[in-house]
C-alpha cells in the first residue's frame, strides 16, 4: 500500500467543471488511504501543470500519481511521461476518465456525474495503491528484414532498408520480379511505362550487396517474435543454368510442346512450360513451370543449360522485421457477371490493357476489329450485396488512361464509360477531362439499377437508365465490353496466417491505426506496405513502401528493443496445461513446456500484447496479467460499487 | 431505348457548337439561367441530349428557343462548354430540321455556299437590271411587285411548311391527342411573343437589349409595311415619306449599334459570331441605309442619274428576301414566337 499518492482533478476548462463539482470530488477523495494531496486544476495538461506536478512528485517523494481528465486514449503518455520526469516509474500512474465517462455523458445530471467521477478517482486511487514499479522487457534485435513480395512495393522498401544500412532478404514467390506492375505498359499518371518503372528498381536492388533476391521462394514456417523473427524459407529451383546460352534458350522455349494459359496475360493467351513473361524480364533467366512441365526433355536436346537436377532449398532465415508486401489480385468477375465467361467480346480491364499490348495498327479481339468500347466501372468494388464495400481507388483513373491510350493509339475509337460516379481524385482529374474533352462518353446509373450486357444476334448491346439523361434508357453497340474490376486480397494468402496478420473486414492485411499508424500491424515487428494492406495506386505504394521501411528500420537498428511489461504471467504451480490459455491468444504467445515433471503453459513475453484474452478461461485462474493483477482490478471494483 | 451516336458533335460543330463533351454534368449552366424552369429545365438537359447525339429528342425539343442567349450560362461554365453557343448551335440545327428544303442546312454549315448564294442573287438582280436598260421606272416598278410577291411567296412556300414541320416534330407523340381548343386559346401567345418577345426581358441583364429589339422589329415591320403596301418609294405623302425616313433611320442605327457590339465582342452574345449573325444584321442595316438613301436620292431628285443606288438596294433587299428571310436568322423570330405558342398549348392540354 502506498502512503503519499497524489491525485489531480482537471477541470478541463469547463468542459468537466459544467457538470461535475471537481472541488467536492477533491474533497471526497483527499482523506482515501494513502492519498497525500488533492488538487484541482483547470487544464493539467498544460505545461504549467505538468511543471508542478513534476515539482510536486519529486519534492514530496509521491510514490503513485492519479490524474482524473479526459480519455486515457488523449493523455495516458503525457501523464506516465511526467511521473518519469520526476523520477517516479510510470507503471505508478493511473489515468482516471472522468470526462468522456462522466461530464460529457452525464450532463443532464449533474449531481449524479459528480458522485460517479467520485467513484471513478476512487477507483483509481485503490489501483495505484496496489500498482508495482515495472521494467520494460528487452530484447536484442537482428539487424536484418525480410521484405515479402518483390513487387514494386517490396522493391522500393527493400533498397530503403539497405540503404538505411539494414539487411534485406527479399523472397518472391514468383521466378520473377515486379509484381502486377509489370503486367501493364502504359500507366498513368507518369509517361513510363510498367516494365521501366520495374526495370529501374531492379538494377537498384541488385547494386545492393545488403539485398539478397530470392525468387521462386515463399516462406512456409515462422516462429520468434519482434527482433527475433525464424523464417524458414521454401525455394523452387528454375531448372536452368545460370550463364546460359540465350539463343538456345530461345530455342528450347520453341520446341517446348506444352501449351498452358499465360497467367501473365490474364489467360488471354498461351504460354509453354519453359516460359519468361516477356524478352526482357528480370532476372533475365527463363524458368521451367514444374508443375507443367511433362518432362518429355525436348528442350534439353536443344539446351545444354536445363537442369532438371536442380532441388527445392529449404532456408533458415532470422529477421528482426517482416515487411509485407503482397500486393493484391484482380477481381475476377463471376461467370456471368455482365455477362463475363459467357460472352467473348467480355473481357476485363487487366485483359483489356493486355489486348492493347498485343494489338498493333487496329486494335484487335479474336479477329475482330475494336472501335465501340463499353467500359463498365466498379465491377467487384462498391458491391452493395457482395462483401467487397470499398472502392478500389486505382480503377477509375486506370480506365480513362487506358480509354485515352486506346484512342491515341488506335483509329476509330469510341469510348462509353458506364460509371456510378468518377472518382479520378487528385491530380488525376486530368485525364477525366482530356477523355472527355476528346469525346468520350460518360453514362452514370446507381448501384441498384447496373447496366445490362446482352447479345442480340451477333451484337453485344449495353444498356443502361442514365441518370445524367433525365433516367432514359439508352444503348450502345459495343465491339469490346471491359469490365473494370477492382482489387481484391491475393487469392493464395497463407502468409497471413502464418503471422498471425490481422486482416480488416475487406480482407486486406490491417494496420494499427488508419491515421496515425498507418504501416504497423498489431504484431510487433511486421509492417505492410503497397496494395497487400488495401487498393493503392503505383504512388500510394510507394509511399506506405518507404514508411513501412522506415519503421522497420527503426526496430531493427534499435539493436535493443523496450517492450511493454504489461504481459501475461504464469503462476507455474497452478498451471496444469489444458490448453485453452493458447486457444484463446490471438497472437500465439503461448508454448507448451515441461516443468517439475508436468506440462505446463509458458508466455513469450515479446509476443504477448496484454490483451487479457486468457485471463477469462484459464479454470485454475494461474494467469496474473501484470499491470491489471486480480488484485488491482478487485480493488477498483470495490471502490466502484 | 435510344441509341447513343457520338458522332452528333461533329456535326454541331459546323453549326458553331464548341467543346460540348467538355461537359461534366455539373449544372450550374442551368441552376444560372435566369429563363430555366421547373418545366423547361436547359441548357444542360440540351447539352446532355447533344452530347449523347440523340437527334430525336432534340428535334423534339422547344428548348433552344427558350433561350435567348444572355450567356451567363457560358460565363459560368467551369469547364468552357460554352452552353449558350450550343444553344444557338441547337437552333441553327432546328432550323435546318425544319427547313424542308435542306437549303438552310446548307448555308449554315457551308460559307462558300452562303457566299455563292448571295453572288449568283446579286449577279441576277444586276443581269435583270441590265436588261431592263437600267430604267428607273421599270426597275422601281419592278421592286416593288418583286417585294410583294416574294413575301407571298416565301411565307406560302417555305415558312409555311417548315413551321408545320416544326410543329410535326415537336408533337410527335400527341399530334392527335391535343383538342382544337388548345391552338386556339393559346394562338394570343403567338402574337404576343411575335410583337414583343417580352421573353427576353426574363434575362437578367438584357432591359436595353430587349428594348433596342424590340424597336427594330417595329421599325422593321412597319418598314416592310410602308415599302410594300404604302408604296413608300412611289408615294407624295408627306406622312408616309416622313415615317419611311424614320423607320429605315431606326433600322440602320440600332442595327449599327448591334454590329459594334459584335465587332467589341463584349457581351458573351457576341463573342461568337456565326457568319448567318453578321449577315443577318450587316444586310438588315444595308436595308435601312439603301432604303434611307434611295427616298433621299428621290426626293432630291438625283435618284435617275444615280439608278446605281437603286440597284444597290434591290441586291440588298432581293438577297434578304429569298436567303436571309427564309433561310437564315430572320427565321428565329419566327420559330421563338411558335415555340412559345406551341409551348402554352402543350400546357393547356396537360392542365
Ligand atoms: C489493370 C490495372 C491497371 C493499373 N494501372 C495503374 C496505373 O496506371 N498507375 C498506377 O499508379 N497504378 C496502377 N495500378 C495499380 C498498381 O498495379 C498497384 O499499385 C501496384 O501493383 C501495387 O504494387 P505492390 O508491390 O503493392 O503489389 P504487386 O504488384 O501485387 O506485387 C506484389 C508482389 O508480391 C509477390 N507475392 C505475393 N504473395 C507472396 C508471398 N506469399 N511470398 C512471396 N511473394 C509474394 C507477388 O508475386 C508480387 O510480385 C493498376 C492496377 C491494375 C489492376
Ligand atoms: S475507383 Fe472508380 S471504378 Fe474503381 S471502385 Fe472506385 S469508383 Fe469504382
Ligand atoms: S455549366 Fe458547363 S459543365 Fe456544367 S452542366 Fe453546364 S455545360 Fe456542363
Amino acid at each position: 500500500m502506498k502512503k503519499k499518492i497524489g491525485v489531480y482533478i482537471c477541470h478541463c476548462g469547463g468542459n468537466i467543471s459544467d457538470y461535475v463539482d471537481v472541488e467536492q470530488v477533491r474533497k471526497a477523495v483527499e482523506n482515501e488511504p494513502g492519498v497525500f494531496l488533492a488538487k484541482t486544476t483547470m487544464f493539467a495538461c498544460a505545461d504549467s501543470n505538468q511543471k508542478e506536478m513534476v515539482e510536486d512528485i519529486a519534492a514530496q517523494h509521491l510514490d503513485g500519481v492519479v490524474v482524473a481528465s479526459c480519455s486515457p486514449k488523449l493523455h495516458l503518455i503525457t501523464f506516465r511521461a511526467v511521473t518519469e520526469r520526476a523520477g517516479l516509474n510510470k507503471y505508478n500512474y493511473v489515468h482516471a476518465n472522468i470526462r468522456e465517462q462522466v461530464s460529457w455523458a452525464h450532463s443532464d445530471n449533474k449531481p449524479g456525474a459528480t458522485e460517479k467521477a467520485i467513484r471513478i478517482v476512487k477507483s483509481a486511487i485503490a489501483k495505484v495503491n496496489r500498482s508495482e514499479s515495472l521494467e520494460p522487457v528487452k530484447v536484442s534485435a537482428t539487424k536484418a528484414v525480410a521484405v515479402i513480395g518483390a513487387g514494386v512495393a517490396g522493391m522500393r522498401a527493400a533498397i530503403e532498408l539497405a540503404e538505411a544500412g539494414s539487411e534485406v532478404y527479399l523472397i518472391e514467390r514468383e521466378h520473377f520480379v515486379g509484381g502486377r506492375v509489370a503486367q501493364f505498359d502504359d500507366l498513368c499518371v507518369s509517361t513510363e511505362t510498367g516494365k521501366t518503372l520495374v526495370t529501374r528498381l531492379y538494377d537498384e536492388v541488385m547494386k545492393h550487396k545488403h539485398v539478397t533476391l530470392f525468387t521462386g521462394a515463399e516462406v512456409i514456417e515462422t516462429s520468434g517474435s519482434v527482433g527475433n523473427f525464424n523464417l524458414k524459407v521454401k525455394v523452387v529451383p528454375r531448372y536452368i543454368e545460370l550463364r546460359c546460352k540465350e539463343h538456345q534458350l530461345q530455342d528450347a522455349i520453341d520446341v517446348c510442346p506444352v501449351q498452358v494459359p499465360d497467367e501473365f496475360n490474364f489467360n488471354i493467351t498461351m504460354r509453354k512450360a519453359i516460359y519468361h513473361n516477356y524478352p526482357s524480364e528480370y532476372p533475365q533467366l527463363p524458368a521451367i513451370d514444374i508443375k507443367n512441365c511433362t518432362r518429355c526433355g525436348e528442350c534439353e536436346k536443344v539446351c545444354e543449360n536445363i537442369n532438371f537436377d536442380q532441388k527445392t532449398e529449404y532456408l533458415n532465415l532470422k529477421v528482426g522485421s517482416i515487411l509485407l508486401a503482397t500486393g493484391f489480385d484482380p477481381y475476377e468477375p463471376k461467370r456471368g457477371e455482365f455477362g463475363y465467361g459467357e460472352i467473348e467480346n467480355v473481357v476485363t480491364l487487366p485483359q483489356f490493357k493486355r489486348i492493347m499490348h498485343y494489338s498493333k495498327d487496329k486494335l484487335m479481339y479474336r479477329g475482330k476489329q475494336i472501335k465501340h468500347i463499353a467500359y463498365i466501372y466498379c465491377v467487384g468494388s462498391r458491391q452493395v450485396d457482395g462483401e467487397n464495400k470499398y472502392c478500389s481507388r486505382y480503377c477509375c483513373t486506370a480506365t480513362i488512361h487506358s480509354a485515352v491510350t486506346a484512342k491515341n493509339k488506335f483509329k476509330d475509337i469510341y469510348n462509353y464509360h458506364f460509371n456510378r460516379g468518377i472518382r479520378t481524385y487528385g491530380k488525376q482529374e486530368v485525364l477525366y477531362d482530356e477523355s472527355s474533352r476528346k469525346g468520350d462518353i460518360y453514362l452514370q446509373s446507381f448501384e441498384d439499377a447496373p447496366p445490362v450486357v446482352e447479345k442480340k444476334g451477333d451484337k453485344t448491346i449495353v444498356k443502361i437508365t442514365d441518370i445524367l439523361t433525365n433516367n432514359k434508357e439508352l444503348e450502345v453497340e459495343a465491339d469490346l465490353v471491359v469490365l473494370v474490376t477492382g482489387m481484391v486480397p491475393r487469392k493464395e494468402n497463407s502468409i497471413a496466417g502464418l503471422l498471425k496478420v490481422p486482416k480488416g473486414r475487406d480482407n486486406f492485411f490491417n494496420e494499427i491505426h488508419m491515421k496515425l499508424r498507418p504501416v504497423e500491424t498489431v504484431i510487433d515487428g511486421i509492417t505492410i506496405a503497397g496494395a497487400s494492406q488495401g487498393p493503392k495506386n503505383i504512388m500510394e505504394s510507394m509511399n506506405s513502401a518507404l514508411s513501412a521501411a522506415t519503421k522497420s528500420f527503426s526496430i531493427v537498428n534499435a539493436g535493443e528493443l523496450a517492450l511493454e511489461p504489461t504481459v501475461a504471467k504464469i503462476d507455474k504451480e497452478n498451471c496444469e496445461w489444458c490448453g485453452k490459455c493458447d486457444e484463446a491468444c490471438p497472437y500465439s504467445a503461448f508454448t507448451k513446456i515441461e516443468y517439475n515433471g508436468k506440462f505446463i503453459a509458458e508466455v513469450n513475453e515479446t509476443i504477448c500484447k496484454g490483451c487479457g484474452m486468457c485471463l477469462p478461461v484459464c479454470d485454475t485462474n494461474a494467469i496474473e496479467l501484470i499491470g491489471f493483477t486480480d488484485k488491482e482490478v478487485e480493488s477498483m471494483i470495490d471502490a466502484l460499487v | 431505348m435510344a441509341k447513343i451516336n457520338p458522332e452528333f458533335t461533329k456535326e454541331l460543330k459546323s453549326y458553331g457548337a464548341f467543346d460540348v463533351n467538355a461537359c461534366y454534368n455539373c449544372g450550374n449552366c442551368t441552376a444560372v439561367c435566369s429563363l430555366s424552369d421547373e418545366e423547361n429545365s436547359f441548357p444542360r438537359k440540351m447539352i446532355r441530349l447533344s452530347v449523347l447525339g440523340l437527334e430525336e429528342d432534340i428535334q423534339m425539343s422547344l428548348d433552344p428557343w427558350l433561350c435567348y442567349y444572355c450567356g451567363e450560362c457560358s460565363t459560368t461554365c467551369p469547364r468552357q462548354a460554352e452552353p449558350g453557343e450550343l444553344m444557338m448551335s441547337l437552333r441553327r440545327w432546328l432550323i435546318s430540321k425544319y427547313d424542308w428544303t435542306g437549303l438552310s442546312g446548307l448555308l449554315y454549315k457551308s460559307f462558300t455556299a452562303s457566299l455563292t448564294a448571295f453572288i449568283i442573287l446579286a449577279t441576277g438582280v444586276l443581269w435583270f437590271a441590265a436588261y431592263q436598260g437600267f430604267n428607273p421606272e421599270k426597275l422601281l416598278h419592278y421592286g416593288h411587285y418583286f417585294e410583294m410577291i416574294a413575301i407571298a411567296f416565301v411565307f406560302a412556300f417555305i415558312l409555311l411548311p417548315d413551321i408545320i414541320r416544326m410543329w410535326w416534330f415537336t408533337f410527335s407523340k400527341e399530334h392527335s391527342k391535343i383538342p382544337l381548343s388548345a391552338y386556339t386559346k393559346a394562338i394570343g401567345d403567338l402574337f404576343v411573343h411575335m410583337f414583343t418577345q417580352k421573353r427576353t426581358l426574363g434575362c437578367d441583364d438584357s432591359q436595353v437589349r430587349w428594348f433596342e429589339h424590340l424597336i427594330l422589329v417595329f421599325g422593321y415591320l412597319l418598314l416592310l409595311f410602308t415599302t410594300v403596301f404604302l408604296d413608300w418609294f412611289g408615294t407624295n405623302n408627306t406622312f408616309v415619306i416622313a415615317l419611311g425616313y424614320i423607320e429605315s433611320a431606326i433600322i440602320f442605327v440600332v442595327t449599327f449599334i448591334f454590329v459594334l457590339s459584335r465587332v467589341k465582342k463584349e457581351k458573351e452574345v457576341s463573342k461568337h459570331s456565326h457568319p448567318s449573325d453578321w449577315f443577318f444584321v450587316i444586310w438588315l442595316f444595308l436595308m435601312g441605309f439603301t432604303a434611307f438613301f434611295v427616298r433621299l436620292f428621290i426626293d432630291i431628285n438625283i435618284l435617275n442619274t444615280n439608278i446605281w443606288l437603286y440597284v444597290l438596294h434591290l441586291i440588298v433587299l432581293v438577297q434578304w428576301a429569298l436567303l436571309i428571310v427564309p433561310f437564315g436568322k430572320w427565321t428565329h423570330f419566327l420559330y421563338r414566337s411558335f415555340a412559345m405558342y406551341f409551348i402554352r398549348v402543350k400546357s393547356l392540354n396537360t392542365k
